[in-house]
């Protein structure tokens, strides 16, 4: 214990001398949010030694990268609003396409959607991607609301179908980028508009059925809800209720999850393989990422997480629950219909999260 | 006087208001359950996961030494700190050292940590150390604001034992450094024991400090299960609570020992 001690405050003072021998790359990333696997691969296959650090939250990246020599070569921010706010702070570095073989596995529609932030994509790949929504208890639904269509956001939005499905338990994620675009599109509105009119058009739905809400939590928060069966209806990312669906299955209790894009047209959020301006081993992070776009191991990675990836390669080794499952991964008439977010201007964002805290705070 | 069937009720609610979420915690982890807080029968099942995650694994023994070595350091500043504004006498920029020296007790967690974060990255520009953040970066942050809650322990017991058994020694010839060791040592040694593990928990459950000023292989424990907070909660981090709480206590109780077989 106090040798082992010894040795490892030795190897913190003397960094350099450890890390010199072999190849690294520092990867920065939610946890759980990659396949094991496919980190001990890339080791074996290419030699580079993988260090896997987590963060807490997105902020807590774009805090690091802001204050510089972050250390950090790979990280994978959300497209909105973290992937475009470090673009425009130019913490960024261009991506060498040359070194990036696999790049062509990507799929272009959903690139082009990027673009759209990112223009030409010369900053980011998509790592995995999916859409807001509801995750639906259905076994309860049918119980209380057997005539209840369940296609889109009608379900959450009209006060009446809310107040029906009230105390069986309504949840919305607290992440005003990602609920209010969706209410904007459910009202009719143009999902990014920049109208302090339609602004108030989404308060007022919001606020028509607060009372009916249960709770706004972290998205994490809602994923356990919606698993042990406390929340019905939840507004939230496709990929958690997929993993709430899977580990409702498991645990086998009759709690049966389903997951509705909205009819009207879901917002699509992407999180991006991005390197840091600042990166100290740059070639490494493009052989990471260039391994991760990798058909077969891009499956994997959607395997474990249980989110769509952007590689079509891929599908034909993705578990059929995932793959099969149009809500998860939106057919093509489906994603002609999504939106992407963009940032908006200052005083926007600030009505913005005043609108937000109103509803949270009910007033 | 014998306590009272009240003052006995008070205890035992006391009690279980502190041990009931722990003993619950260490009794699921022996579930089987996928869902971390339901009961689906005895089972070692979420031990077996939590083996297999070395990820898991590292980030509580990168917690373990960070807190076992920030905590001596805290105690070797924090014990010298006390000493100088207990014993010195009033020397010059005494009140000032003193403020300095508890400002880490007042100030928000954040301030301390983006105030190190900036420092760090400075000195990176500077001088070229620390070389980029990491266990070193958070193992040096906590030793500073543990030697602030050291110094605190460590001054009151000063403040009560009188310095006239130092002086007497010295009367009869001892060095001050012989004086310290053999005389004031002995004194302050509950508190220094008290400031180590003070340090050590403060350490273990930091989380804002460190992620400020963490980087690559820096990634301690109460950081990584944050971070599974987005993905839900799995049964495994009940498993590792138990055998943290039972790591820990039989560390407590191994100390207790040591410390009441030497008094008796």
């Amino acid at each position: 214990m106090i040798l082992r001690l010894v040795a490892f405050l030795a190897l913190l003072l003397l960094p350099g001398l450890a890390a010199a021998q072999d190849r690294v790359v520092n990867v920065y990333n939610w946890s759980d949010y990659i396949d094991p696997y496919a980190v001990q691969r890339f080791t074996r296959e290419t030699g580079i030694r993988v260090r896997y650090d987590v963060y807490d939250s997105l902020e807590t990246l774009e805090g690091k990268l802001s204050a510089g020599r972050s250390g950090y070569d790979i990280i994978v921010p959300t497209s909105e609003p973290s992937f475009a706010r470090l673009l425009r702070a130019g913490a960024l570095a261009p991506l060498d396409r040359a070194r990036l073989a696999n790049w062509r596995n990507l799929d272009p529609t959903l690139m082009a959607r990027v673009a759209e932030i990112d223009p030409g994509n010369r900053h980011g790949a998509i790592y995995l991607w999916g859409t807001v929504g509801l995750g639906l208890r259905l076994d309860r639904i049918k119980a209380i609301a057997p005539d209840m269509p369940l296609d889109g956001f009608d379900v959450l939005f009209k006060p009446e179908n809310a107040a029906r499905l009230a105390r069986c338990g309504i949840m919305v994620m607290d992440s005003s980028t990602d609920v209010l675009p969706s209410v904007l599109r459910w009202a009719g509105r143009d999902p990014n508009a920049h109208a302090l009119e339609d602004l108030r058009v989404a308060e007022q739905a919001l606020m028509g059925i607060r009372r009916h809400v249960r709770a706004i939590l972290p998205s994490g928060a809602i994923l356990d809800a919606l698993a042990n069966g406390e929340a019905c209806v939840a507004l939230t990312y496709s990929g958690d209720v997929i993993q709430a669906q899977a580990r409702a299955q498991e645990a086998g209790r009759g709690v049966q999850i389903g997951y509705v894009a909205p009819r009207q047209g879901a917002q699509l959020w992407f999180d991006m393989l991005a390197i840091p301006a600042d990166a100290p081993n740059k070639e490494a992070a493009h052989e990471f990422i260039n391994f991760l776009l990798r058909p077969d191991v891009m499956a994997g990675i959607t395997n474990h997480v249980r989110y769509p990836n952007a590689v079509p390669a891929s599908l034909a080794a993705v578990d059929v629950a995932v793959r099969e499952d149009r809500n998860v991964y939106p057919d093509e008439a489906m994603l002609a219909e999504s939106f992407v977010a963009s940032t908006p201007p200052r005083e926007i964002e600030r009505a913005r999260s005043r609108v937000w805290s109103r509803f949270k705070a009910g007033r | 006087m014998k306590p009272g069937g009240f003052v006995r009720a008070m205890m035992l609610a006391g009690f279980l208001f502190l041990w009931l979420p722990i003993l619950l915690l260490m009794g699921f982890a022996f579930s089987a359950d996928r869902i971390p807080f339901q009961w689906g029968g005895f089972s070692l099942r979420w031990f077996g996961v939590l083996a297999a995650n070395e990820r898991l694994l590292e980030a509580a023994w990168l917690s373990l030494c960070i807190a076992a070595a920030s905590a001596t350091l805290a105690v070797l500043a924090g014990g010298g700190i006390a000493v100088a504004l207990a014993r010195f006498g009033p020397f010059r920029g005494r009140a000032i050292f003193g403020a300095l020296a508890g400002a880490p007790l007042v100030l928000p967690e954040v301030v301390i940590g983006l105030s190190l974060l900036l420092l760090f990255v400075a000195l990176e520009g500077l001088i070229g150390w620390p070389a980029g953040r990491g266990a070193l970066t958070i193992l040096l942050a906590h030793a500073g604001f543990g030697a602030a809650y050291v110094a605190v322990v460590v001054q009151a017991r000063l403040a009560e034992a009188e310095n006239s058994l130092e002086e007497a020694a010295m009367d009869l010839g001892a060095t001050p450094l012989v004086a310290f060791r053999t005389i004031t040592l002995p004194l302050i040694a509950p508190a220094l024991v008290a400031g180590w593990l003070l340090a050590f928990t403060l350490s273990l459950d930091d989380v804002v400090i460190a992620s400020f000023v963490s980087g690559p292989a820096g990634t301690t424990l109460p950081i990584a299960l944050f971070s599974m907070l987005r993905l839900g909660l799995t049964p495994e981090v009940n498993a590792l609570g138990a055998l943290v709480v039972l790591v820990l206590g039989s560390m407590l109780a191994l100390a207790l020992w040591l410390l009441g077989r030497r008094q008796g």
